[in-house]
């Protein structure tokens, strides 16, 4: 910036003194004049290209990414709040058409490893992600494949025991709901006083139990009640009203979200697809987000994991959501909107992946104009204490602005599980109807792991 | 007025030992453990919580006094993969305990919200020997004339002894056996916590009503010698000094002052780091203190370990 020194432009036909500032870069071989650039402050849209290319510049050569990040969300304007959990009708379109996710029904294709060991297979690590057999393509009722063979001898040691992990589950749920004399709930926080202890207990518990088998669950971080924040743009709009009318500005958002419980592991998880896959198409949404509805302020831009920077756990493993109590199931079957039930799950698992992966990306270094390299993993289990449904998302592109996404066919992806009950009812000291597959796919997810491991 | 631990002392007629006892000493000691490693993750776990767990600068002790907690119950608990045991345990969050008994003709009682409570399955040994037992019968309680015992203890009109912690929880709870008790005391402001003495005491109270009401539900309310006493452990903390203690109920006839007292062992001020320093502070444009945990003392995190570990070690 200092090189450029005073210059005139040379008009044709005449010649000025050009006054070159020693130490200025070289010019191009041929050419004795510095080149010719458009002005920093003018308001035209070639300024306007300039002073973006300079901020793109700042931030590309910012040395932490401390730094980085401050920069990133240095300029304050008014930005849409996303909620991952939502009443919202179809939430889960239009999040998303704004984070441009696919969503593919049923769990990610990977070995079944409730098989029984085959011959030589005896001690395989049989959870790492091989892909299946043709013969059982991943549809969605086939997604928990590993619950159709029933588990045979439990006691192998190549994989864990189902009755003993089914034991501690029951136990962590009659203790919350019979065993503990607690007082009544209080008035609409129906999930504080019974699902979100059970959720703690389950989780530490089959966590701790299942670290022998998973040494990335031994060397993890468990957070209780973390925040998890993201801020990014996506698609441009015009200015409605107020001094800045009339110019075209990036669409904002923000997603701050408080999941119950995260996990969070010092090496990444393992690609579940290539990173330029396409597995299926973005919803294209014609309106205007505040059609959702959804709504605008400005505040603090945070992008934020659940830990800072230097925190050594810096990529998820694990996160598990529980529904307030604004969004039971019974309230729904009630206005006649069961359909939206499993729009709720989808919606927060979507949401709060996005946000999660992108901020460990980001944690990285990668931001929208240096696009990630690798791509990021993670899962969440979004629960309301009952029911249970599974996410998987593969974070394969953070670009998302006007001017990145033009060129770039890379879609991130988001595997779901419809809702299923972990179990019928608790009577009496017993747990009926239990459900295995769910179990199952629970410790599916906590066995997950890096090849290498 | 003066130290609570005495007057806890005498109140419960207990006898008290320095220091932690030497089945729990031996654990610590333990080379088999592998604690060195986990000093690595301990550290971290310290920094997490004072230091990097939110988006501010830095957490007030309401979030990391809990959230140092959270974390170090978490170290402890994947240790189950070596000792598969330990997965027969469950925390206890709000347990109400209240527990009533006589002590020369005043009647006193222990109540209220008795912080996190760790159960297990199986009852803990009991730590002190036959002959240790026997030889508290000489050791006289140390007793506070002309100042009352029950000096600042509020009096109340207790209308219905009650006495479990079967109130607690129902009966037929498969880890029925108390085993650790933790007290954090994450107020922010100062005067809202109690001072580590205070806090040692009313870990003694609540140690001592829960040993207690599982005496009672075992073997009964008349008052007499236990055959197998009764070990409750209980850890306090306000995020930076730890006080670790191990309570043995030896006896349920508290009426007089003379008999088989109980034991206490008691650890106390054990810092687990010096100081946690969110932002360098710098004066006159040098370093004076560095961001970071300075000062960590591997051997408090251990002692925790070992207290968790005691019982199926």
């Amino acid at each position: 910036m200092a090189a450029l020194g005073a210059r005139r432009l040379l008009r044709p036909g005449r010649r000025w003194f050009s006054e070159t500032v020693p130490g200025a870069p070289s010019p191009p071989a041929g050419s004795l004049y510095p080149p010719v650039v458009a002005s920093i402050t003018a308001k035209s849209k070639a300024a306007k290209l300039r002073r973006l290319q300079r901020f793109n510049e700042r931030v590309h050569a910012a040395a932490t990414v401390e730094e980085k990040l401050r920069l990133y969300g240095k300029l304050q304007r008014p930005k849409y709040m996303v909620y991952p959990q939502t009443f919202a009708l179809n939430a889960d379109r239009w999040y998303r058409s704004f984070t441009k996710t696919v969503l593919v029904p049923g769990m990610p294709p990977r070995a079944a490893p409730a098989k029984p060991p085959v011959a030589a297979a005896g001690a395989t690590p049989e959870t790492s992600r091989a892909p299946e057999p043709s013969a059982e393509a991943p549809a969605a009722a086939e997604a928990s494949g590993a619950a159709k063979t029933p588990e045979p001898s439990a006691g192998a040691a190549a994989y864990p025991d189902i009755g003993e992990l089914r034991s501690l589950v029951c136990d962590a749920l009659l203790q919350e709901s019979f065993y503990q004399n607690k007082k009544r709930p209080f008035l609409y926080r129906d999930q504080d006083h019974t699902p979100g202890p059970f959720l703690t207990q389950l989780v530490s518990t089959l966590a701790a139990s299942l670290s022998g088998r998973n040494p990335l669950l031994a060397a993890s971080s468990l957070d209780l009640n973390p925040e998890v924040n993201y801020y990014w743009h996506h698609g441009k709009e015009v200015v409605v009203h107020g001094h800045r009318k009339g110019r075209v500005d990036p669409v904002r958002f923000q997603i701050d979200d408080n999941p119950h419980l995260q996990i969070r592991v010092p090496k990444q998880l393992p690609e579940v697809v290539p990173l330029e896959s396409d597995l299926g198409d973005v919803p294209v949404i014609d309106h205007k987000p505040s059609k959702l509805p959804l709504f605008k302020k400005q505040y603090e831009n945070k992008v934020f994991i659940g830990s800072k920077v230097a925190d050594p756990c810096c990529y998820g493993h694990t996160q598990f959501h529980l529904l307030p109590d604004k969004l039971k199931r019974e309230r729904f079957i009630r206005e006649r909107l069961e359909d939206q039930i499993e729009v709720v799950y989808r919606s927060n698992g979507i949401a709060s992946l996005f946000a999660w992966t992108a901020a460990q990306a980001m944690y990285q270094g990668f931001w929208n104009e240096a696009d990630v390299t690798r791509p990021f993993v993670s899962q969440a289990v979004v629960t309301d204490g009952k029911y249970f449904a599974f996410f998987c998302y593969q974070l394969n592109t953070l670009a998302l602005t006007a001017e990145t996404i033009k060129d770039n066919p890379r879609k991130n992806i988001c595997w779901g599980t419809d809702s299923k009950p972990l179990y019928d009812v608790v009577e009496d000291g017993n747990v009926k109807g239990f459900n295995d597959e769910v179990l199952l796919q629970l410790v599916h997810f906590l066995l997950n792991r890096p090849k290498e491991l | 007025v003066f130290p609570g631990v005495r007057q806890a002392q005498w109140l419960t007629k207990t006898k008290l030992v320095e220091g932690l006892p030497p089945a729990v000493q031996s654990i610590v000691d333990n080379p088999a453990l592998g604690l060195q490693e986990l000093e690595e993750r301990a550290k971290h776990m310290v920094s997490h919580a004072r230091l990097w767990d939110t988006a501010e600068v830095a957490p007030r002790r309401e979030r990391y006094c809990p959230m140092l907690f959270e974390n170090l119950i978490h170290i402890c608990r994947l240790m189950s993969a070596k000792y598969p045991s330990l997965s027969k345990r469950m925390l206890a969050r709000n347990c109400r305990i209240a527990a009533t008994w006589e002590r020369e003709s005043i009647l006193l009682q222990v109540r209220g919200l008795s912080g996190i409570l760790m159960n297990s399955m199986t009852p803990i040994a009991p730590v002190a020997s036959k002959e240790e037992i026997l030889a508290t019968k000489e050791h006289v309680l140390e007793t506070f004339y002309p100042i009352a015992p029950t000096i600042d203890l509020q009096e109340v009109k207790v209308y219905k002894e009650l006495n479990d912690t079967g109130q607690c929880f129902r009966d037929g709870y498969p880890y029925s056996q108390p085993h650790t008790l933790f007290f954090l005391e994450s107020a922010n402001v100062r005067t809202d916590r109690f001072r580590p003495e205070q806090l040692r005491a009313k870990m003694l109270m609540f140690a001592f009503g829960n040993a207690l009401a599982k005496a009672r539900a075992l073997h009964g309310n008349d008052p007499k010698v236990l055959e197998q006493p009764v070990v409750v452990q209980s850890i306090g903390t306000d995020g930076q000094l730890f006080q670790f203690m191990v309570f043995q109920l030896n006896t349920t006839d508290l009426v007089s002052n003379d008999g088989v007292k109980n034991l206490v062992w008691i650890d106390s001020d054990q810092n687990l780091y010096e100081r946690a320093q969110c932002v360098p502070e710098v004066k006159k444009r040098v370093v004076t203190k560095p961001a970071g945990i300075s000062g960590f003392q591997p051997d408090t995190f251990k002692k925790f370990l070992a207290l968790y570990l005691h019982g199926t070690v």
